[in-house]
C-alpha cells in the first residue's frame, strides 16, 4: 500500500536504487571472503575451512536476489524482447502487480484468471475455452458436483468463455445434445 | 507491444535516415560534377561488374538486417509469456461492443457485463470527441498484464486501439487473444477496423486505464 502512495518515478528510482546496492554489495562480500582465506596463513587453517562455508553461505543468500533479477526478463519476453530498456520498467511494473495483487485481498475481489496454457500458446483461444468448460464438467463427473477441486476449472472456463457460450453450451447439456466429450 | 513497435520504428528510421542521405549525396553530387557545363564530352561507361555486386550486396544486407527486429517483434507479439492479471471479453455486435469482465464470478449468470454505446453528436458535453465517444468505457488497471478475447456475436468486427499497438479481428464463433500492456493511465481511443454494415463507423472503442487500487474500486462499485 505504501508503494501505492507515491508516484511512479519515485517507485523507479527507489527500485534502482536497491538493486545498485544489491549488485556492488556482492562482489565486494565475496572478495573479501576470499582476501581472508588466501591472507590467513597454515596455523588457521581451520578458520579457513570455515569460511569456504560462510561464503557459500552468503552466496545462497545472495542468489534469491540474483534469482529475481534473472526471472523478470524471461517473464516479459512478450512485449518487450527487443526493447531493452523497456524491459526495466515492465519488469517493474509486474513486481508492482504481485506486491499490490496481495493488497487486492483485502478488498472484495481478487485478480487472479485463468493462467496462460502451453496447449493453446496461439492467438486462437477457442479450444482454450471449450477445453476448460469440458474439464470442468467431467471433473464435476468424477468427483461429484460441488468438488472443491473443480472450482478452478469454473473460474478458468467463465474467464474465458463468453457468456452467451456458456448458455448455449449448458442448454445443450440439458438436452443431452452438447458436442463434447463429457 | 507499443514500446516494441516504436522501437522497430526507430530501429528502421536509422536505415532510413543512412540511405537518404547516401542517395541525396550521390544524386546531388552527380547533378554537381557532371554539369553539362563542367563536363561536357559524357563519359560512356555502360557496365562495371564490381559496383554491380556492391550494389546489390548492400541492400540486400540492410534488408537483412531490418528483417531481424522486425521478426522477432512479430513472433514475440502473438506469444502469450506472461500469466494475465485479468481476463476481458471484448464482443462485437452491430453496431455496438460488449465487455464482459468474469474473473470475479461465482456462477455462470452473475457477472460484469455491459454495452458500450457510442454517444450520439447530440448528447455530447464540451471536451468530448465526436464519434469516439462512448456510455460506458472498458476500464483496465495501467501497469498490469492484461488478457482480451475479442470475438463477435454476427458478423466480422474488428477492436482495435492504436495507442496501445492492438488490432484483432472479432471473429463469430471463434476467440482471439491479445495481450495488452497499458503502460500509463489514461484513456484511448479506437475504432471497429473491419467493415461490419452500415453503423460500423460508430462503434468506437474507448479504453480507460485506471491505477491498480481505482480499478478494484470500480469493479466493486459495478459487480451486482
Amino acid at each position: 500500500m505504501a508503494a501505492e502512495a507515491s508516484t511512479l518515478s519515485e517507485q523507479y528510482l527507489l527500485k534502482g536504487k536497491e538493486e545498485k546496492t544489491d549488485v556492488v554489495s556482492k562482489p565486494v562480500e565475496v572478495k573479501a571472503e576470499e582476501k581472508l582465506v588466501t591472507a590467513v596463513s597454515e596455523e588457521a587453517m581451520e578458520k579457513a575451512e570455515e569460511t569456504p562455508q560462510l561464503v557459500a553461505e552468503e552466496k545462497t543468500e545472495d542468489t534469491p536476489a540474483a534469482e529475481e533479477s534473472t526471472e523478470a526478463p524471461t517473464t516479459d519476453e512478450s512485449s518487450s524482447e527487443d526493447a531493452p530498456a523497456a524491459a526495466e520498467e515492465t519488469n517493474e511494473g509486474a513486481e508492482e502487480n504481485s506486491g499490490e495483487e496481495a493488497a487486492e485481498e483485502k478488498q472484495g475481489i481478487k485478480l487472479e484468471t485463468a493462467p496462460a496454457d502451453y496447449r493453446f500458446p496461439t492467438t486462437n483461444q477457442t479450444r482454450h475455452c471449450f477445453t476448460r468448460y469440458i474439464e470442468y464438467h467431467r471433473c464435476v463427473a468424477a468427483k461429484g458436483e460441488g468438488a472443491s477441486e473443480c472450482d478452478k476449472f469454473a473460474k478458468y472456463y467463465r474467464s474465458l468463455c463468453p457468456s452467451e457460450w456458456v448458455e448455449r453450451w449448458n442448454e445443450q447439456r440439458a438436452n443431452g445434445t452438447f458436442p463434447g466429450p463429457l | 507491444m507499443m514500446q516494441g513497435i516504436m522501437d522497430l520504428h526507430h530501429d528502421i528510421f536509422f536505415f532510413l535516415i543512412l540511405i537518404l542521405v547516401f542517395v541525396l549525396w550521390i544524386l546531388v553530387g552527380a547533378l554537381w560534377h557532371f554539369h553539362y557545363k563542367k563536363n561536357p564530352i559524357p563519359q560512356r561507361i555502360v557496365h562495371g561488374t564490381t559496383i554491380e555486386i556492391l550494389w546489390t550486396i548492400f541492400p540486400s544486407l540492410i534488408l537483412m538486417f531490418i528483417a531481424i527486429p522486425s521478426f522477432a517483434l512479430l513472433y514475440a507479439m502473438d506469444e502469450v509469456v506472461v500469466d494475465p492479471a485479468i481476463t476481458m471479453k471484448a464482443i462485437g455486435h452491430q453496431w455496438y461492443w460488449t465487455y464482459e469482465y468474469s474473473d470475479y464470478n461465482s456462477s455462470d449468470e452473475e457477472s460484469l457485463t455491459f454495452d458500450s454505446y457510442m454517444i450520439p453528436e447530440d448528447d455530447l458535453e464540451l471536451g468530448q470527441l465526436r464519434l469516439l465517444e462512448v456510455d460506458n468505457r472498458l476500464v483496465v488497471p495501467a501497469n498490469s498484464h492484461l488478457r482480451l478475447l475479442v470475438t463477435s456475436a454476427d458478423v466480422l468486427h474488428s477492436w482495435a486501439v492504436p495507442s496501445l499497438g492492438v488490432k484483432c479481428d472479432a471473429v463469430p464463433g471463434r476467440l482471439n487473444q491479445i495481450s495488452i500492456l497499458v503502460q500509463r493511465e489514461g484513456v484511448y481511443y479506437g475504432q471497429c477496423s473491419e467493415i461490419c454494415g452500415t453503423n460500423h463507423a460508430f462503434m468506437p472503442i474507448v479504453v480507460e486505464a485506471l491505477s491498480l487500487k481505482d480499478y478494484c474500486d470500480w469493479v466493486d462499485s459495478h459487480q451486482f
